[in-house]
């Protein structure tokens, strides 16, 4: 879809002012939150118009949230908000250990019955896919099946997205874009820390 | 008209102290008059060519509001099917062209009219012609010292019904000013010179020649007073002045133009006789050009047809369904309501913004590779709102395109004759190369849709660069707009099948505007969701 490179085009390019960037990227991250939206179970029902018509629609069921991981998944959590007011959200920080280089999570915090919730699982770079796997084996040991989660993200690469399906293949992956090199400045760009 | 150079405001102070009861203008009207002609000297506002119909208007220093609205100037092709009416005023100098044509106006009431006077399109004057122009050498009374090509081309324009550019004449250095004032939808233009049928192809666009004749006598006494009591000459300047260029210019070129002329009016606009006769005939020519065009059968005329190519609705996913349930749910609370219509107007010009013409580009990455993109590549991009519901479109809009213009167009439903009136119209300068996204909350019939388009079309927006937005559209809507104007992109998220008698689309959404804005009223004016929001 053109709309998604012209915003890709401008969360890449090196000279894109701070604005110029948040804006797109608020965008993107406003249409991946839409779309992981659409993977949410929903019932039929019928509605009364004003006009006194009937008009067959869906409702979509509760029991969801959303889990950011900290520190460039919280740039997504604005959209999700902006779409769902009232959204729990849980939140992860993994950092990297500084002696193994390895994913390690620091903090995590959920709603008390994440359980039994739909994960929408927020992280906008997936390079090499660590944190995320890491992410999802927190949220598992808080008993949330692989399968109820939807990994919001705006950038993958091949081989991130291939690593987190091998470790859990019932996982649904929501990306903009599928691309070799990952515009890893993401984070330090949006939130000013370059 | 023969006004010499630097007196700035004379002119429309002098048509007022001949009063609109005729050449007896009265001493008080001037006292009245002279505090603010004095030494402040305010500028010369005749020039912009406005249209003076003032009982219609309200008027503020930048916006006109029509309290009656301009009925629909095109038929359901979308076309212009009659030319506006141009009435030709001419006449010798101070000879009272001004007084008839607001006597005509106010006598013909309707809206829409515009006047456009020959003032504003005196040439360019050169620095010679200035040094001559300041000693008063300069002939004014010249058909040489206007620009007939541009006063041709602007006046076709302007019949055709587009939107036409006036210069504004700037009277002290002779030149035109920056900024050029401009005019739109008239359906009777009133154009008025002292040259105004001096030439053969200006005459071919008048449709009602007039000749204000008034004794040469009693023009020489009005510019006396007028230049003596208002500009502060003395008589003789005046006198040489008159028998240097005035009275051979009326002589050689004006006075022999009175035998074009359709009537001729003796004794100017204190023959009342004449100006009722002028505005019957004027009636008669508006009712041929009145349009009557019946919404329903332009209706079942499209019932079998199947949709437009140019019609794209956004994809029915999940959300956008439930959306749709929420917002068309009539026990949905208005808070909810604005929320829900606020994210899919969100979907709905991103979606529109993906049909906006492309082109790759390379930009240069931190991580030190070329990456192959792609960036918009028109113009730029403005948005147009249909009042009142469409406004409610223009946040969405702000929120994915940055700094964007946002024009508007009030467009309401006469209830007597169940036709679209175009109110008011503010549109950003110079619109014609850019994309036009045009938004309204829902479309039924799309007659008002249809006006909308037919405006941007008279400001020269191309019509594949016209862009429909709406929440809502009933297939009538879509059928009527897509066959007025087969090239406009139509864009929306929902297409529902039938309009009521209301001209309501079943099942719908009800009114978008007062559900919105909470303009309905609740059957117990119970003010609980106010409390809530608040």
């Amino acid at each position: 879809m053109s709309l998604l490179k012209i915003g890709t085009s401008m969360l890449r390019k090196t000279k894109s002012s701070r604005g110029d960037f948040v804006f797109s990227a608020d965008r993107l991250i406003r249409l991946v939150v839409e779309e992981g939206l659409n993977q949410l179970p929903y019932t039929e029902c019928t509605v009364t118009t004003p006009t006194g018509h009937k008009y067959e629609g869906v409702r979509f069921e509760k029991g969801n949230c959303g889990v950011s991981i900290m520190r460039s998944g919280e740039a997504m959590e604005q959209g999700l908000r902006d779409c769902c007011r009232s959204i729990r959200i849980g939140k992860i920080l993994i950092q990297s250990d500084e002696e193994t280089q390895r994913a390690k999570v620091y903090y995590a915090k959920f709603p008390p019955d994440i359980y039994r919730r739909k994960v929408l699982l927020m992280y906008p770079i997936l390079s090499t896919g660590n944190t995320v796997i890491e992410a999802v084996k927190v949220l598992v040991e808080h008993g949330v099946q692989p399968s109820v989660i939807i990994l919001l993200s705006l950038f993958s690469t091949p081989h991130g997205a291939k690593s987190i399906i091998q470790e859990f293949p019932e996982i649904t992956i929501l990306t903009t874009e599928v691309h070799p090199v990952a515009p890893t400045h993401f984070g330090q760009k949006y939130f000013g820390t370059d | 008209m023969s006004s010499p150079p630097a007196f700035s405001s004379v002119r429309i102070s002098g048509c007022w102290a001949l009063g609109p009861d005729g050449g007896n203008s009265s001493a008080e009207s001037l006292d009245r008059l002279y505090p603010a002609v004095g030494s402040t000297k305010p500028p010369r506002k005749r020039t912009t060519s406005q249209c003076k119909s003032e009982p219609p208007l309200l008027r503020t220093s930048k916006r006109t509001i029509y309290t009656a609205g301009r009925p629909p100037w095109y038929n359901e092709h979308g076309t212009q099917s009659k030319e506006a009416f141009v009435i030709g005023l001419g006449g010798g100098s101070a000879s009272g062209k001004t007084t008839v044509a607001t006597m005509i106006i106010e006598a013909l009431d309707v809206p829409w009219v515009v006047l456009l006077s020959m003032d504003s399109f005196y040439k360019v004057l050169t620095k010679q012609q200035q040094e001559q122009a300041a000693s008063n050498d300069f002939n004014f009374d010249h058909p040489d010292a206007f620009d007939f090509d541009l006063i041709i081309a602007t006046l076709k324009k302007l019949k055709q019904g587009k939107s036409v550019k006036i210069p504004i004449y700037d009277f002290t250095t002779h030149s035109r000013k920056k900024e050029w004032k401009t005019l739109y939808g008239a359906n009777v233009i009133i154009f008025e010179g002292i040259m105004a049928f001096a030439d053969k192809e200006l005459l071919k666009l008048l449709d009602l020649k007039i000749f204000v004749d008034t004794d040469s006598d009693i023009r020489l006494v009005r510019r006396l007073r007028r230049d003596i009591s208002e500009r502060g000459r003395d008589i003789e300047g005046v006198i040489k002045q008159y028998n240097k260029f005035v009275k051979p210019a009326f002589d050689q070129y004006i006075q022999p133009t009175m035998r074009l002329a359709d009537i001729v009016v003796p004794r100017g606009s204190g023959n009342t006789v004449a100006i009722d006769l002028i505005v019957q005939h004027v009636h008669s020519q508006l009712e041929e050009r009145k349009l009557r065009w019946d919404m329903a059968a332009l209706a079942s005329a499209h019932q079998c047809h199947p949709l437009p190519q140019t019609l794209s609705v956004l994809k029915s996913t999940p959300q956008v369904r439930g959306m749709h349930t929420i917002i068309r749910n009539k026990e949905t609370s208005r808070d909810e309501f604005i929320f829900y219509s606020k994210r899919l107007m969100r979907l709905l010009i991103e979606h529109a913004l993906s049909l906006l013409p492309f082109q790759s580009c390379t930009v240069q990455t931190p991580q030190g590779q070329d990456y192959e993109g792609r960036t918009y590549s028109g113009k730029q991009i403005t948005g147009v709102s249909i009042l009142r519901a469409g406004e409610t479109m223009e946040p969405a809009l702000r929120a994915v395109c940055k700094d964007v213009r946002i024009g508007t167009i009030l467009i309401q439903t006469n209830c007597n004759t169940g036709e679209p009136e175009l109110h008011y119209l503010r549109l950003p300068k110079d619109i014609s190369e850019d994309h036009v996204i045009l938004m309204d909350c829902t479309v039924s019939t799309g007659a008002a849709a249809m006006m909308a388009v037919r405006v941007l079309l008279d400001h020269d927006v191309p019509e594949d660069k016209i862009f429909l937005l709406s929440l809502l559209m009933a297939e009538m809507g879509v059928h009527s707009v897509a066959y007025a104007f087969p090239r406009v992109k139509i864009i929306t998220t929902a297409v529902d099948k039938k309009v009521n008698d209301l001209f309501r689309i079943i099942p719908g959404i009800g009114n978008f505007g007062d559900r919105y804005f909470g303009t309905d009223a609740p059957p117990d004016w119970s003010d609980d969701e106010d409390a809530l929001s608040t």
